[in-house]
């Protein structure tokens, strides 16, 4: 498998200058995901590797049950090591850090200086941002189900998923299916969707990142059109692409996603819409997922969740990525008719 | 010939039995684990940490679907029934769901005073009504071919409750009609042509003044109770010489043949908490404000706050001679707030006068 895997890769490398394009489609989605997930290790071994010599910084950890001084390895401990210091309970229930009382950092990343470290949970005063990666982290999460739960006939091309917007009432992901031209889920596809969600997320699986290079990302990608084209503008402020791998799948996103997927609690995968789009855009029709959830300890009605699904089913609102200037509501419309 | 017929004789007549008279019914073994298609109606509450302005959100939503529901007008009142088939005297019609509110006295037109139970008809509607080809009844004692079932089934409810307060499969039993969940659930038999729609409200103006109805409910739970007043024995004198026996049963049996104390023996043993119906109660007022039946006598089972199920009655000298309202009453503006048979003295009208022989 590993060497299959290797050849493949060496393979495309050889032609991927030249045009690869047939060599691309032979690929079929369970095999673009083992590739991805195996050069994802490779990378992150690479990474590790090359460390050298390992240095010692100083964390200051401040919170509960008291404040104390952590020496950690520099790129090789992240925050969940600290936790682990701390006890189960900070690891379980820390979605988030906080570094210096202002950058968010996962709770997987190495940590890379002497710095002050405070644990994110989501019942703190202040969790906008934990409840941001949260969301992210759905969204991402909703990608990985999408692309198990189909049939191996049916390929499924990941797009994207906007930033997070909790006030909408659910996380996003926009998804390419070009064997399905017209597809209206039955409640019981949607039932049978929530389950594999539901399924992932009992796993319990961390969530990690990697920073890649674009080349690599490239070359991770090189099974799917629309996130190769998103790579280049992702890259363009750091050079760098991050990744995040939830237990063999792999997906592209720009900020803090939280710990582990087990903290994941009440989930609905509530509807999926059709999006079409602009004339002048290559690709014509999008499927938007949408879900809502909440974090596992939050205690809720039924009667309460029902409200909130009900609120996810309608349309989310976010931007078509490929009609950013066709109004939903069409007001453009009723005033030229208003005019008229 | 005379010793066989009188063998004969002797036979027939050893086989009658005249001391034992059962009259309890088959006795079933209590059944501790549910059928398959129980829903637990009862949840585990547990502390909801919600903001206020949530907790208040919910609340307008609650409100929101109560008058969303009770605005369903009912088709009655719409439209013109295209084929209201005519109530004949073998039709049988939807009943109520009431609870027993307390005893009143009230005076006859003699000068008679007797004693009346309110029976209160609280917030009942259809929930759904089930033919008589798809019903299914869990139980039946007699197997009923497919083509004798000829009654349906309509489910009634009364009593709306918090959504949030029930778990969320009983919960579903309403939502898949889109109600509110009920407190209290009831299957009435009907013939098909007295069916409901969904969401039509049953009121107390379903029965007339002078009808009378049969009320089946639980009767009041006495515990153990003794053998006189669980069978009505006599017991002993409370003295002149009588040692240690006053209320026991004294003998359980004759001697003989068959020397063994025989089932169904009269003893001590739990009382109350059965169904049994009354039947021809009469309605003697019925207040349409509260939906409030007057019905004639105290007897009615069960405790003040039980829940009892009204029918038209099946005696056949009380049953219904006249059309009643078929199949329902519609939810109607202006109604005079009482209606009263005509045997009772209303107070607002002269005193009962006798004359003095």
């Amino acid at each position: 498998m590993k060497q299959r895997a290797l050849s493949l890769s060496k393979t495309l490398l050889l032609s991927h200058n030249s045009k690869g394009l047939p060599a691309i489609r032979c690929i079929s989605t369970k095999e673009a995901i083992d590739r991805r997930h195996h050069l994802f290790d490779l990378e992150k071994k690479r990474q590790l590797e090359n460390i050298g010599r390992i240095e010692k910084i100083e964390v200051n950890y401040k919170g509960v049950p008291n404040d104390c001084t952590l020496i950690m390895n520099k790129d090789i401990s992240t925050p969940y090591d600290c936790a682990r210091h701390l006890g189960e309970w900070h690891t379980e229930s820390s979605a988030l850090a906080l570094l210096d009382g202002t950058v968010y950092w996962d709770m997987h990343r190495p940590l890379t200086e002497n710095c002050t470290l405070e644990l994110q949970r989501f019942n703190i005063a202040e969790p906008q941002q934990v409840n941001k990666a949260f969301w992210r982290t759905c969204s991402l999460v909703l990608g990985a189900c999408a692309t198990v739960a189909f049939k191996d006939s049916v390929p499924v091309h990941l797009h994207s998923f906007p930033g997070p917007d909790i006030r909408s009432g659910s996380f996003i992901y926009d998804i390419d299916l070009p064997t399905l031209p017209d597809w209206k889920p039955t409640p019981q596809e949607l039932h049978t969707l929530s389950a594999e969600y539901v399924q992932l997320c009992r796993k319990q699986l961390p969530i990690e990142r990697l920073d890649v290079s674009q080349e690599l990302a490239l070359e991770m990608f090189v099974d799917n059109q629309h996130k190769a084209k998103q790579i280049p503008s992702i890259a363009k402020a750091t050079g760098k692409v991050s990744l995040y791998k939830v237990d063999k799948f792999v997906d592209i996103s720009k900020g803090p996603l939280i710990s582990n997927t087990a903290q994941i609690g009440r989930v609905a995968v509530t509807s999926v819409h059709a999006l079409t789009g602009s004339p002048d855009s290559e690709v014509k029709k999008l499927y938007r997922f949408q879900g809502v959830a909440l974090p596992t300890g939050v205690i809720l009605n039924h009667f309460a969740f029902s409200i909130l699904t009900e609120r996810a089913k309608k349309l989310n609102s976010a931007r078509s990525p490929i009609n950013p200037f066709a109004d939903q509501s069409n007001p453009a419309h009723e005033s030229i008719a208003a005019r008229a | 010939m005379t010793t066989s017929n009188m063998k004969l004789l002797c036979t027939v007549l050893g086989k009658m039995r005249i001391d034992n008279i059962i009259t309890r019914s088959h006795f079933s073994h209590p059944r501790f684990r549910p059928p398959y298609w129980y829903l637990p109606k009862e949840r585990v509450m547990s502390d909801e940490l919600l903001t206020q302005e949530n907790k208040d959100f919910l609340e307008e939503v609650k409100q929101d679907k109560l008058i969303h529901q009770s605005a369903l007008v009912s088709p009655l009142a719409n439209n013109e029934p295209q084929e209201l088939v005519q109530w004949n005297p073998f039709t049988r019609r939807v009943g109520l769901i009431a609870r027993k509110i307390g005893n009143y006295p009230m005076w006859s037109k003699d000068g008679k005073k007797f004693q009346t139970t309110l029976l209160q008809v609280v917030d009942n509607h259809v929930i759904k009504y089930i033919p008589p080809e798809e019903f299914k009844p869990m139980k039946s004692s007699k197997v009923v071919w497919k083509e004798k079932r000829k009654l349906g089934c309509l489910l009634i409810g009364s009593e709306t409750i918090d959504p949030s307060t029930v778990t969320k499969e009983y919960c579903g039993l309403f939502n898949s009609v889109g109600m509110l969940p009920k407190k209290h659930l009831c299957r009435f038999m009907i013939s098909p042509h007295a069916a409901l729609p969904t969401g039509t409200p049953l009121f107390a103006t379903h029965f007339r003044v002078g009808d009378h109805v049969d009320i089946r409910a639980k009767t009041m739970d006495r515990g153990f109770q003794g053998v006189m007043k669980r069978w009505g024995f006599k017991g002993m004198p409370a003295s002149h010489g009588v040692t240690k026996t006053h209320r026991r049963p004294g003998n359980i049996g004759a001697g003989g043949e068959k020397a063994r104390v025989w089932p169904g023996t009269k003893m001590p043993g739990h009382m109350g908490n059965r169904w049994r119906t009354l039947r021809g109660v009469k309605i003697l007022r019925i207040n349409t404000k509260h939906n409030i039946l007057w019905t004639l006598g105290v007897a009615i089972p069960g405790e003040t706050g039980a829940m009892c199920y009204l029918f038209d009655t099946v005696l056949p000298l009380k049953k219904l001679n006249t059309p009643p309202p078929f199949p329902t009453h519609p939810p109607v503006e202006d109604l005079p707030i009482e209606y009263h048979d005509e045997s009772i003295h209303l107070f607002d009208e002269p005193t009962i006068t006798f004359e003095e022989s």
